[in-house]
This record gives C-alpha cells, sequence and structure tokens, in this order.
C-alpha cells in the first residue's frame, strides 16, 4: 500500500510537470492550429537558463527561475514575431517546417552555448520530510504545490479577465475576435508569452530530480503531444488532465510492470484513448 | 457619416468589387441587395478593415478609415455581424455578449447595462444565458450574432444577410428588431435577399451587379424601379 501511495505522489509530480508544458502546447495551438513542435526547445532553453543563473551568477534557485520564466517568454513572443506572424497567411504545412526549423536552431545554439555534456541542478529544497508515512522530498512538494498555483491562476486569468478571454476567443474565432475589437497581433504575442513561462518553469521545476542537456525536451514535448491529443487538440482542461493521467499511468505503469517500459506508457496510453474516443477526452464541442 | 469613394477589393487578380460609392449618413438604414457572388460582403469586409481596398477610400466621420486595423475600426464605433455570425461557440451565450463589449472593457456598469437592454430585445438570449453558442439553433445564433454586436454599443452597425436561414415569421422579428435598434439611436447598413422586407424599413438601397453597384436611389424609387421589382421584389 505504501509503495501505491509513494508511487502516486510522484505521478502527481511527473504529472504536474506534464500538465504545464502541455497546457502551453494547446493555448499556442488556438492561435497556430498547428502543435509548436519548437515548443520542447522553449522547456530546454528554461532549464538551462535557471541552470546558468545559479551557477554563473550565483543566483537563489528561486530568483533564477523567475528570470528563466521571464527570458523564456520573451524568447516565445519573439519566436512569434520572427517566425509564424510573418506566415499566418500560409499553409499549416509552412507552419510546420518552421516550427521544426525553430527546435533544431534552438538546440544547436543550446549545444554552443552550453555544451552537450549533462548538467546537474542543485537545489535548496533537497530536505526529505514524512508526511502520512510517505517520505517526500521538499523540491517534489514544491513542483506540486507551484503548478497547480499556476494552473488556478492561469484559470482564474483565461476565465475572470477580458485579456485572458480574449486569448480563448482568438482560439475560437480569430475573425470574430477581431470583429469584436480585439487586437489578434496583441492576443498571439501574449499567448506565446503565458505558453513559454509555463515550459520554463515546468523545466526549471523538474530539473533538480532530472538532468539538465540540449535534447531533454524531445520526450517531453513528445509526451505533451500525447496529452493533446488525448485532452482533445486545444482543450485547457484536456491538457491539465491529460497531463495527470500521463503520470499516475507512468509512475503505476513503472512499479507494476516495469521501469523499463515508463516511456512507452504515453503511447499505450494514447491508442486505447484514441481507440476509445478518437476525438479526444474533451473534445471541440463538448467541453 | 460613412462613405465609400471609388473603392476595388481584389482576390489575387480577381475583381470582386470595382469602384463603389456608399454614403450613409447618420441615423439612416441603408440596404445594398444583389445576386449572390455580387460583392456585398466583401464591401462590409473591407468597411471593417478586414480585406484593404486595392484603390478608393473609405471616410468614417470625416477621416480615412481605410488604414486602420479591423480592432481600431470597431474601436472607432463600427461593428458588424458577419454572414457567418462568428461566434464563439464553446463561450456561453452570455461570455459572447461580453466579449461584445471588449472595446467598453473598463466600463462594468455600462456593460451590465447594455446587457440587460440586449436581454430586453432577444428574450431567448436571456433563457439561453448559460448555454454554449455553438449549441443554439441557426435563428438563435443570428440574434445572439446581432446582440453580440449592439454589445460595443456602435454608432454604425454593418448587419450582413441577419435573416438567412430564419422562419419566415422570425425573418418579421428580426426586421422590427432591426428597426428598433436604429430608432434607438443606431445607424444600419444592411445586406440582404429579403428585399422587399429591407427596403420596407430602410431610406435607401444600392443594387449590386457583379461588383458593381448599377442602381441606387430611395426605397420608394427602388419600389418604383421596374427592373428592381422584377429581379429582387419579385411583384
Ligand atoms: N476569399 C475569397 N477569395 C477569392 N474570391 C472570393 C473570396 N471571397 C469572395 N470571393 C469572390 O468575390 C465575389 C463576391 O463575393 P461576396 O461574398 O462579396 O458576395 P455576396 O454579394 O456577399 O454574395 P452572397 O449573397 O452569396 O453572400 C464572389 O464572386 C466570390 O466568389
Ligand atoms: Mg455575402
Amino acid at each position: 500500500m505504501d509503495v501505491l501511495f509513494q508511487q502516486l505522489f510522484n505521478g502527481l509530480t511527473v504529472g504536474s510537470v506534464y500538465s504545464l508544458v502541455a497546457l502551453g502546447l494547446t493555448l499556442v495551438y488556438g492561435i497556430l492550429h498547428i502543435p509548436n513542435f519548437a515548443h520542447g526547445a522553449l522547456y530546454m532553453v528554461g532549464a538551462y537558463i535557471t541552470y546558468t543563473m545559479m551557477t554563473s551568477l550565483g543566483l537563489h534557485y528561486v530568483f533564477a527561475i523567475v528570470v528563466s520564466i521571464i527570458s523564456v517568454g520573451l524568447i516565445s513572443v519573439l519566436m512569434e514575431r520572427i517566425v509564424f506572424h510573418p506566415l499566418r497567411d500560409s499553409t499549416p504545412i509552412q507552419h510546420k517546417v518552421a516550427a521544426i526549423g525553430v527546435l533544431l536552431f534552438l538546440e544547436a545554439l543550446a549545444h554552443y552555448i552550453w555544451g552537450a555534456d549533462y548538467q546537474q541542478m542543485v537545489t535548496p529544497y533537497g530536505q526529505v520530510i514524512e508526511v502520512f508515512g510517505l517520505t517526500l522530498t521538499m523540491q517534489r512538494i514544491l513542483i506540486v504545490v507551484t503548478a497547480i498555483v499556476a494552473m488556478i491562476l492561469l484559470y482564474l486569468f483565461l476565465k475572470k479577465t477580458y485579456t485572458g478571454a480574449s486569448i480563448i476567443a482568438m482560439a475560437q474565432n480569430r475573425e470574430g475576435a477581431h470583429l469584436m475589437g480585439i487586437n489578434t497581433n496583441k492576443v498571439a504575442m501574449l499567448t506565446f508569452f503565458i505558453a513559454g513561462v509555463l515550459a520554463a518553469l515546468g523545466a526549471s521545476l523538474t530539473s533538480p530530480i532530472n538532468l539538465v542537456f540540449p535534447s531533454m525536451g524531445h520526450l517531453v514535448i513528445l509526451k505533451a503531444f500525447v496529452i493533446i491529443i488525448i485532452g482533445g487538440m486545444g482543450s485547457i482542461p484536456g491538457a491539465i488532465l491529460g497531463g495527470y493521467i500521463l503520470g499516475f499511468s507512468e509512475s503505476i505503469g513503472a512499479t507494476y510492470i516495469s521501469s523499463d517500459y515508463s516511456d512507452i506508457i504515453a503511447f499505450v496510453l494514447l491508442i486505447i484513448i484514441l481507440t476509445i474516443k478518437p476525438q479526444g477526452i474533451f473534445a471541440k464541442g463538448e467541453a | 457619416m460613412l462613405s465609400l469613394r471609388d473603392v476595388s477589393v481584389q482576390y489575387g487578380n480577381y475583381t470582386a468589387i470595382q469602384n463603389i460609392n456608399i454614403e450613409v449618413r447618420s441615423g439612416e438604414i441603408v440596404v445594398l441587395l444583389g445576386a449572390n457572388g455580387a460583392g456585398k460582403s466583401t464591401t462590409f469586409r473591407t468597411i471593417s478593415g478586414l480585406n484593404k481596398p486595392a484603390t478608393g477610400d473609405i471616410f468614417f466621420e470625416g477621416s480615412s478609415i481605410c488604414s486602420l486595423t479591423p480592432d481600431k475600426i470597431v474601436k472607432a464605433g463600427i461593428v458588424q455581424c458577419a454572414e457567418d455570425r462568428k461566434l464563439f461557440p464553446e463561450m456561453s451565450v452570455q461570455e459572447n455578449l461580453m466579449m461584445g463589449a471588449y472595446v467598453h472593457r473598463r466600463k462594468k456598469k455600462e456593460i451590465k447595462h447594455t446587457l440587460e437592454e440586449v436581454f430586453e430585445l432577444f428574450p431567448i438570449l436571456h433563457e439561453k444565458r448559460n448555454q454554449a453558442a455553438g449549441s443554439l439553433s441557426g435563428g438563435q445564433q443570428q440574434m445572439l450574432a446581432i446582440g453580440r454586436a449592439l454589445m460595443s454599443k456602435p454608432e454604425l452597425m454593418l448587419l450582413d444577410e441577419p435573416s438567412i436561414g430564419l422562419a419566415p415569421l422570425i425573418v418579421e422579428q428580426m426586421f422590427e428588431s432591426i428597426q428598433q435598434i436604429n430608432q434607438d439611436g443606431t445607424t444600419i447598413l444592411l445586406a440582404e435577399q429579403n428585399a422587399h422586407a429591407a427596403l420596407s424599413i430602410a431610406n435607401k438601397g444600392y443594387v449590386y451587379e457583379n461588383g458593381n453597384i448599377v442602381v441606387e436611389g430611395s426605397s420608394k424609387e427602388l419600389f418604383a424601379n421596374e427592373e428592381v421589382r422584377k429581379a429582387y421584389i419579385g411583384a
């Protein structure tokens, strides 16, 4: 029983990070109408910036994260302006090619600046505590709490403010949003900013329990794709729920099947869910 | 209030409208008539800034709006209720209406007041306020689209075929609502297939043919015009 709860908590940790990354991906999907392959590169850059702020400038972990999420948010906006905005009237395939281009560029840049070595990020929250007989590290608690707070804030922003609602409106009908007096350029930039922030936050939170390296975004972004397909493309509750479903499935699978296969679970899950509900859990029109 | 001067619009190298001149004065209802594909929606899209004219200029209250982006044109006081409605299907009816007031987002009290006015005009929207816009019937969606446009308190409202797909009884109500909106102080430019009903409430009209305006005049003149009667009024 203890093992189960321990694994469920691990699932919650991993799921929190997946949800953050998938949320950004699903928000940007509303603007681009393609999955942004470069999102995983933003995740990786986020981890590196936090790492560099800590090691080179000696910033505290928390401040390093703040610098990182703002920087990656801005990089993400820059990507929208330089790459996707000029392509706004072109075909989806051109968007996809451009997104892959950005991904390759950012990875090469990371290689150039930080090298190919694996880096270890040290957290000041390494303490181990006991809660209800479970052994938890502060870092994992920090991940879960921060992610949930971020998601609640995002939800309130999207639901309760006009600026937030304009993101949803633009995803549902771009010209409709334009005709309501919404500046769609600003909304697109804001959406990319939020997506960058979420990716960098997820990466910075999880890096101390994983490693930092140029291709660290690959598996995560692949899983984030699975999540937003499972959750229903563009659906916000779907991205959150999908993230946790995957997190729990992986950690339980790792315990009861084999930890060697935990990365395959995402794709098995994808096949199962798409067989039962081809439109995803929160398909458009139902969410 | 609004004047189009020699406006031409092209899609690629296809000219959809050519040298269009339209005058709308404050307080009027002006109707655009014409067969399918004649260029009415293109004219509307161009006024709203979704398309840019190849030649000519558009003036609203004395200043050119051709170089403005669509959101700025809404802020200037022109709102469009488009042919395909352009609702936000997964938002509730009330959320859609609230988005209509986006340009007034800081004035909470006024928004609430306007919302009540819209609910008064279209009671069905109040009844369905918590339903997703996408789940409404076609006619209800049309009312929502008009209600949403009203939420921005426009000075000039462009209505692109508001009676499309509505039952005859509802069409009548729809034209009554439009007249009501006009009497409450909004100038209206209307595109319609339903020429008889439209001309009955309009001050004047323009008839489109293949991207050109071929006839223009007061409603009376158009009713009296033999060719217009044959082609569009059918009596
Ligand atoms: N996006 C577009 N690309 C190319 N051609 C277009 C486009 N939109 C409209 N057209 C063409 O421009 C012409 C005018 O179309 P428009 O939609 O303005 O007509 P309309 O008068 O509104 O017709 P309807 O009564 O059917 O709504 C048509 O011949 C149409 O095929
Ligand atoms: Mg039309």
